[in-house]
């Protein structure tokens, strides 16, 4: 899919979106932004900005207290039952925590996302290969995910979140307890994701990761959007704030 | 992977990690179901010994003096009126004493010095089959008490009624025992299906987050309920069964079950205690599940 074709139509849409918790903790505050179909979108922000929020509320996790939130044209809070499943079964979440089931295998905790979309067999047993084979985590195919150091969890938690080849991958803290090696390995399985047509949203404070990209970076600040900017390629942020149309892009967008 | 393969392969999981507290709930519904079956089975044999009983029901009218012809054709009309009768049978006094040497036996010198007149004339009247409860049988009674001549009406009263109360007490037995089984089975199952949902807790939400849909994540819940009745149901009428068998086999023949067949369920009362035990066990998951799926 050519990056021009992909960015026709936002994937999501989120128009002034408050989240707040009893008794009274804002965690964001008019949150608006529009993200295509097929993009890369970093989430910036220190510890506590609102990140991990704003993807739950994505994710439909968590409900926001005011404003929308569209994901593929749906208001995904409205939606319920069967349709919400399958909206969900297109959205794949890496959480903070990892939520990994830790006394199943990592082939197991792999395989969940497409055995809630009936998958062959096959084809679950072969995309589980393929993705360890990504993350060089081949031999740990039949190791409970218990016994996984953190760094293996992690990549474990984004092998699921893309398993089900979903039209939307949302990534909270990915690198956070990975090295170089393996950071490179999982962005470069996330661009592939991306070049076949998943839209991919990342929340991060790891600098490294957005500094040489040419893609766009939400700033959050105390709940608040700080800052909407488009990398560009030299570790310069672009001070004008960003859009989301094509000609902003210059086609890097493969580096990390 | 059809919908069917992914829901089998989930409950086999599950049964596989929770295996005893399954295993402990089949116990608690096997019980329950033998509980009430034994009462069952009990209640049903006395009842068909009771039909034969009271097939041999008759009501005899003890009568004053031997009625002639006209006297004979004037009673049978008005026992007639009360209600239609399989048969009225007059018995003189001759015949009452003949039957009564032929009760003695042996012992029928003892009548030796006696008149052959002694015994009053009655007249025997056998009701129809429908003629049932013990106060239709009262109101029968009293009403052939009522007939001129007539000195006094017997139909083994203690008897009849100390039968009738019997089964009335083993009826409240069964149905005791009846709403026992609904409310161990259902909660017991409900509260197993409770237990796995807090245990799998994490692993249900995930599911709920990765698109389950909530008949992926019920169904197999719901198939551990159905196993649970049935399994459960099966253990406990076989032990109620070889229960059975044991009793016929040192009983037979002696004293009080030589007065009637002791019999097992026939399959159609079978088939609705198994089914009633599913359907019982199924809605106890239902039920546990629901509240899981409307957080």
């Amino acid at each position: 899919m050519t990056e021009a074709a992909a960015f026709q139509t936002a994937m999501i849409e989120i128009i002034k979106v408050g989240k707040s918790y009893p008794p009274n903790v804002t965690a964001l505050t008019d949150i608006s932004v529009s993200i295509a179909s097929g993009e890369i979108f970093f989430l910036i922000g220190r510890s506590g900005a609102g990140k991990t929020t704003l993807l739950k509320l994505l994710c439909n996790m968590e409900k926001p207290t005011n404003g929308l939130i569209e994901v593929a044209g749906m208001n995904i809070h409205q939606v319920t039952g069967n349709k919400l499943a399958k909206l969900r079964q297109r959205v794949g979440m890496a959480y903070q925590d990892f939520r990994l089931l830790t006394d199943r295998t990592v082939a197991e905790n792999i395989a969940i996302s497409m055995e809630v979309s009936y998958k062959k067999p096959q084809i679950i047993h072969n995309r589980v290969r393929n993705l360890l084979a990504q993350l060089q985590l081949e031999d740990k195919h039949d190791i409970l995910t218990g016994d996984l150091s953190r760094g293996e969890q992690q990549r474990v938690a984004i092998a699921r979140a893309v398993a089900n080849s979903p039209a939307l991958i949302l990534v909270d803290e990915p690198t956070g307890n990975l090295d170089a090696t393996s950071t490179e390995q999982v962005m470069e399985l996330l661009i592939r994701c991306r070049n076949s047509g998943a839209t991919i949203v990342i929340a991060t404070h790891d600098e490294a990761l957005y500094r040489h990209s040419t893609h766009r970076i939400m700033k959050l600040h105390n709940g608040r959007l700080d800052s909407l900017t488009r990398g560009d390629g030299q570790g310069r942020p672009n001070t004008a704030e960003a859009t989301d149309d094509t000609e902003a892009t210059d086609g890097s967008d493969d580096e990390i | 992977m059809n919908f069917w393969f992914s829901i089998f392969r989930q409950t086999g999981r599950n049964l596989r990690q929770t295996w005893t507290t399954q295993f402990m709930t089949c116990l608690t519904v096997s019980l329950s179901v033998l509980i009430f079956s034994f009462f069952y089975l009990i209640y049903l044999n006395i009842l068909s010994a009771g039909d034969k009983v009271t097939d041999d029901l008759r009501l005899v009218v003890y009568l004053d003096e031997e009625p002639g012809p006209e006297m004979q054709e004037q009673l049978r009309l008005k026992i007639s009126q009360f209600d239609q009768v399989q048969e009225i049978k007059f018995i003189s006094r001759e015949e009452a004493y003949s039957r009564f040497a032929e009760q003695l036996g042996d012992n029928h010198d003892v009548l030796t010095d006696m008149p052959t007149d002694f015994l009053p004339a009655s007249i025997e009247v056998i009701p129809l089959k429908t003629l049932r409860s013990l106060s239709q049988i009262k109101l029968f009674s009293e009403y052939l008490a009522t007939l001129p001549g007539s000195q006094k009406v017997q139909y083994g009263q203690n008897w009849v009624e100390r039968f009738y109360y019997f089964t009335q007490l083993l009826s409240i037995v069964v149905l005791l025992s009846g709403v026992l089984l609904i409310l161990t089975a259902t909660f017991m199952v409900a509260s197993t299906i409770r237990l796995t949902i807090f245990a799998r807790q994490e692993e249900l939400e995930l599911l709920k987050l990765v698109g389950a849909t909530n008949n992926y994540i019920r169904t197999p819940f719901l198939l551990e309920g159905i196993l649970q009745g049935l399994i459960g149901s099966l253990l406990g009428l076989t032990s109620l069964y070889i229960l059975f068998q044991w009793i016929t086999r040192h009983f037979s023949g002696a004293g009080f079950l030589d007065l009637f067949t002791f019999t097992f369920f026939p399959p159609g009362i079978i088939a609705t205690i198994i089914l009633s035990s599913i359907v019982l066990c199924t809605a106890g998951s239902y039920t546990s599940m629901q509240k899981f799926l409307r957080i």
